[in-house]
């Protein structure tokens, strides 16, 4: 193999997990394959890999039924959030009019701790549902953060406000990468939070689909805490092998 | 029962004993079968199998000969060898009336 043609392989071999690259890199070099013929064993195997997968609900709910519009929402409320944060206690507002801080900060610390709370709840479903399609996953939710970022014109706002909930997220996803469930009782005090703190949009009409569709994760983690460890450990399984 | 490929997979893991891994068996399954096996099929009905236990998987050592890779090794689990003897017995019992099977009873063509 050429080392240009094997570095092709190298990198399409990332698309595979850490065992299965090694063994098929060792294989491929033990055939003697010619760089072409390996990248097209390698690609061949991921896209094997790919639709086993997808034949699965998990892989279809974690980025469509979650990534997708999740990062679409969360996106609109860390504006939101930075907009409620720059209105109340930017610092020129306090220099110029003398506020101080009163009920207004209990909101925006009410909508910090909640998308705080959609992002880690909804990273970590991302995360633990389905870890072999988690790059699928990541690319969807990226897909509009970059769309928004590029038409972003807020002036007072940088554009990076979209990106709040990023943090909170990506530490969601790599918690449910590392473990597939929650102890029950975490679960349902993160779930009974979330939902207490999104009771003040519940008089307006409009809210209640983002609320549920942002909320859901965190019912979704007690509704694997309580189903207990066996069904988690076949889960794992199921998404892993 | 078992498919055709996980049949001759199997077949090749067991005839390899404890030198059956991926290469090995790809190799094994091309030049018994004289048709080319990808590396695609070979890993995913090697993941299939090893899900339904009739396959055991584990990695070995790196070794210098593979650029330093790790081999994933490959047993026939008792219910492996099972599965593979009723595939076999299948395909014994409903060639009997063959044309091409040498010892066939019944009429000839």
């Amino acid at each position: 193999m050429t080392s240009t043609g094997w570095s092709f392989v190298e990198v399409a071999a990332y698309l595979l997990e850490h065992d299965e690259r090694e063994a098929v890199l060792g294989d491929l070099v033990e055939a003697g394959e010619s760089a072409w013929q390996g990248l097209w064993g390698v690609l061949g195997l991921v896209a094997r890999r790919q639709l086993v997968d997808w034949k699965s609900w998990r892989p279809w709910l974690a980025s469509f039924g979650l990534a997708l519009p999740g990062s679409l929402l969360l996106m609109g409320f860390s504006v939101s959030v930075s907009q409620t944060y720059q209105r109340l206690i930017h610092p020129t507002v306090f220099k110029a009019t003398g506020l101080t801080i009163g009920p207004g900060f209990t909101l925006l610390l009410c909508n910090v701790l909640l998308l705080i709370g959609w992002s880690w709840t909804g990273g970590f479903v991302m995360g633990s549902v389905s870890r072999r399609t988690v790059r699928v996953s990541a690319v969807l939710s990226f897909l509009p953060c970059v769309f928004c970022l590029a038409r972003f014109r807020v002036e007072s706002l940088s554009r990076f406000c979209l990106l709040l909930f990023m943090f909170p997220a990506v530490w969601g996803v790599r918690r449910g990468l590392q473990i597939s469930q929650i102890r029950l009782r975490t679960a349902l005090i993160l779930a009974v939070a979330i939902t207490l703190l999104t009771s003040p949009t519940w008089s307006s009409s409009g809210s209640w689909i983002p609320n549920w569709a942002l909320s859901w994760p965190a019912w979704y983690l007690v509704a694997t805490a309580w189903r207990g460890p066996a069904d988690a450990k076949l889960d794992r399984s199921r998404t892993t092998t | 029962m078992l498919g055709e490929f996980e049949y001759l997979l199997i077949t090749a893991a067991a005839g390899l004993g404890d030198k059956a891994y991926g290469a090995a068996i790809r190799k094994e399954i091309e030049e018994s079968t004289g048709r080319k096996c990808s590396i695609g099929a070979l890993y995913t009905t090697i993941d299939r199998l090893e899900t339904k236990g009739l396959l055991k998987t584990w990695m070995s050592d790196a070794t210098p000969q593979r650029g330093g890779r790790a081999k994933r090794m490959v047993q026939v689990t008792p219910e492996g060898v099972l599965a593979a003897k009723s595939f076999y017995d299948a395909v014994i019992r409903v060639s009997r009336g063959a044309s091409w099977v040498a010892n066939r009873s019944g009429s000839s063509l």
